[in-house]
């Protein structure tokens, strides 16, 4: 029998590789809808809303500095070179929450800090975003039993992603900065605002 | 002649005992005399205090004060015992001011009152809080929490409810 | 002129604050005239868990006292229960023992050097010190796994023995570590604007520093000699060859000078343990608490079980950690439980003396002196 030749350009096709600043814009997926007009020249491009904004949000977190304990470090070790938050744009950690848009609670809520910690969070300008960081955040992690600390910091704010870990890993914590802006793409701020009409 | 038996010597009717605590010296004192003798224990050249440590035996409450001695190089260990109902003894603030703090965590951890310090308030857990945790009968089933008053310092109460965002 | 009396809030949450402290501080227009600390925001309630855990599990509590630095908690840990015990500690598990805990003063003295200098206003130097932590957590990594929190060390002896390639990454370590200092002495020592902060600011005398509880590179700032590992040998400390850094200033530049130099120090621990560390088990050889079950190999879990019984008494006992004298206090009533742990941390007692250094200053002088103090606020609230 004649052996079968397979041609795998056909199944294959060959990804054009982005040239203008408009095909550049497309190819990072975070624009996906981008209906960009090529007969005219890439002269308009259409998107929605909600997408246009999320990408701008997504790509600039400004993280409040929040660090209550021992992940606190990790959040250090995270932002600097070895790690380098500044990858994803967000290593301009505020020390004041009306200039942040995010909140990473990296440590133990303590039954005391917990009042502080919600203040904290009410005082940051919406649109905000928080992450739980370290099993002491998440549940209480090894002072689960203890008379001080509050077992889960979701019981007074609302959490958008948890990262597990005593403390995680910095890989651990850009995986979960990386989920939160997978998160943040879908959201669909404009219609609640009414702007997709 | 180790530190704990010049002391002995030296106040024979304030020690009760003495004897070591693996390699330090240990002397046992009578808590109405506590100031007497730590005023000697600073004389003899101990001026460093280490640590205040409360200890809750149920049916009694023991102090131990750890001392080192720069010049001398030596240990000493304090301790005195106190009877559970009213847990009272001295305050050594007036020697040592490191003593301050260590004194009010035990205060508010053990509960053991220090007589004349000057501020004798709750260091570690919110003023108000019910209970001194480290006691063998404090209760852990009752869950406290904490809120911001109006000037900013802390209420303590069991109802969390405007804390919490669901029951 | 006459002014009028203001209040200032800083903390609890306050970038330099180094965590969650709160000072309460009243001021005459520029000029503090009290400063009142309020701590607690991160008790977490340690001592009363040791008393529910067995003397294994409260190993792991210990790390995340002072987060910084854990290896040194663990040490003094594990070094009152054998005290209370009387358990004799193979000589090689104490080479490792010592080993690491230099190497953590090291990671400790970068992180404080470069947070100091960001609270001063100068970012770069934080870069520096987390690049060099990042390679001493290698080696760390390469022997438990873990980063920050190693419970490495087991009641007898440590977990582990050294991989194999340890040693070759230790050595390129100090090698490059050498370098690291002289770069950040040029850097950072004579700088002008560092010195203007750091000079004159916070200062403390010898006898109020003692008087205060003070210890550690703190107080040998203050010109006392004074080195647990040199006063009170423990371990292998006698055989080796270093000195305690002492400098008479009694301000925040000697507090800071004393610990660069520690770190050579250390670095020159290092280097000798690593030509002189004997080969022997790691873990005790005596058998304490209960036997192990037969036919297992002798490892650290197969001599000490997760149960272990110390006979009844008390043991105080104390090491000379990055931050000061840690010491734990441990009360065994003969059970498999710990009856009252305390813990004597040195940030809490240092910090003791901040309200009467700073009264006078102003408020960036209050922040020069209180990082200098290098408090960690896992170890002062517990
Ligand atoms: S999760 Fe672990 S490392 Fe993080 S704050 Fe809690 S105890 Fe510390």
């Amino acid at each position: 029998m004649d052996p079968v030749t397979i041609d795998t350009t056909k199944f294959r096709p060959v990804r054009k590789k982005p040239e203008t600043a408009l095909e550049k814009l497309e190819d990072t997926g975070l624009i996906s809808t981008v209906l960009a007009a090529r007969e005219r020249k890439g002269l308009i491009f259409l998107t929605t809303v909600d997408q246009v904004f999320n990408w701008a949000r997504l790509s600039s977190l400004w993280p409040v500095t929040s660090g209550l304990a021992c992940c606190a470090i990790e959040m250090m070790a995270v932002a600097m070179a070895h790690h380098d938050i500044a990858r994803f744009g967000m290593e301009i950690f505020r020390a004041s929450p009306r200039q942040a848009d995010l909140m990473f609670v990296a440590g133990t809520v303590t039954k005391r800090m917990a009042p502080r910690v919600k203040q904290l969070y009410e005082m940051m300008p919406d649109p905000k975003w928080v992450i739980s960081v370290g099993s002491c955040a998440n549940t209480g992690g090894p002072y689960h039993e203890s008379y001080a600390v509050l077992r889960g910091v979701d019981n007074i704010i609302p959490v958008d992603v948890y990262i597990p870990g005593c403390p995680p890993r910095p890989e651990a914590w850009l995986y979960g900065v990386l989920q939160l802006r997978e998160k943040i793409k879908n959201e669909g701020y404009g219609a609640k605002w009414g702007l997709n009409k | 002649m180790n530190a704990a038996e010049e002391l002995k010597q030296a106040l024979p009717a304030s020690v009760v005992s003495t004897g070591m605590q693996v390699e330090k010296p240990l002397v046992l004192v009578k808590k109405e005399d506590l100031l007497e003798v730590a005023a000697k224990v600073k004389e003899m050249g101990f001026d460093h205090l280490s640590v205040v440590t409360g200890v809750d035996y149920v049916d009694r409450f023991e102090v131990i004060y750890n001392f080192f001695s720069y010049g001398k190089k030596e240990n000493l260990v304090l301790k005195v015992v106190l009877d559970h109902e009213a847990p009272e003894v001295g305050s050594l603030t007036s020697l040592w001011k490191g003593a301050d703090w260590l004194e009010r965590e035990t205060y508010d951890l053990v509960g053991v009152r220090f007589t004349g310090h000057p501020n004798l308030t709750r260091i570690l857990l919110p003023e108000g809080w019910k209970g001194h945790p480290l006691r063998k009968d404090y209760d852990m089933s009752v869950e406290q929490f904490v809120t911001i008053g109006e000037d900013g310092e802390d209420i303590v109460s069991t109802d969390g409810s405007n804390l919490l965002r669901r029951k | 002129m006459e002014t009028e009396e203001l209040l200032i809030n800083m903390g609890p949450v306050h970038p330099s604050t180094h965590g969650v402290l709160r000072f309460k501080l009243r001021m005459d227009g520029e000029i503090i005239k009290e400063c009142t600390v309020v701590m607690g925001y991160l008790h977490r309630g340690t001592e009363k868990l040791a008393e529910m855990k067995t003397y294994l599990q409260f190993i792991p509590y210990t790390d995340r006292l002072d987060y910084i630095s854990a290896m040194p908690n663990n040490y003094a840990y594990v070094k009152a229960v054998e005290e209370l015990a009387g358990i004799e500690v193979p000589l090689r598990a104490e080479y490792i023992r010592v080993l690491t805990v230099e190497l953590n003063r090291i990671v400790n003295h970068l992180v404080f050097m470069g947070s100091l200098l960001l609270d001063l206003g100068a970012s770069t130097a934080i870069m520096y010190g987390f690049r060099e932590r990042e390679k001493a957590l290698q080696l760390y990594e390469m022997l438990c796994g873990a980063r920050m929190t190693f419970s490495y060390f087991r009641i007898g002896g440590v977990r582990d023995d050294l991989p194999d390639d340890f040693m070759s990454k230790l050595n390129e370590f100090i090698k490059d570590m050498e370098k690291r200092i002289e770069d950040y002495k040029g850097l950072i020592n004579g700088n002008e604007i560092f010195m203007m902060r750091m000079k004159g600011i916070g200062v403390i005398s010898a006898e109020e520093a003692i008087n205060y509880g003070m210890t550690g590179p703190s107080l040998r700032g203050s010109g006392v000699n004074y080195d647990i590992r040199k006063i009170e040998p423990y371990s292998i400390y006698p055989d080796l060859d270093f000195k305690a850094c002492v400098r008479p200033e009694c301000d925040s530049y000697a507090r800071y000078m004393v610990r660069i130099d520690e770190m050579e120090e250390s670095l020159h621990i290092l280097r000798q343990i690593a030509d002189t560390i004997p080969k022997s088990e790691v873990v005790a050889t005596q058998k304490y608490g209960i036997a192990p079950l037969t036919g297992m190999p002798y490892t650290a879990q197969t001599y000490f079980p997760r149960i272990f019984i110390p006979p009844a008494g008390e043991a105080y006992s104390r090491i000379e950690a990055p931050k000061g004298e840690l010491g734990f206090y441990v009360v065994s009533d003969g059970t498999t439980k710990p009856y009252r742990v305390k813990i004597r941390s040195p940030s809490f007692c240092n910090l003791t003396a901040i309200p009467k250094m700073v009264v006078g200053l102003k408020i960036p002088d209050l922040i020069a002196a209180f990082g200098t103090i290098d408090v960690v606020l896992g170890d002062v609230d517990r």
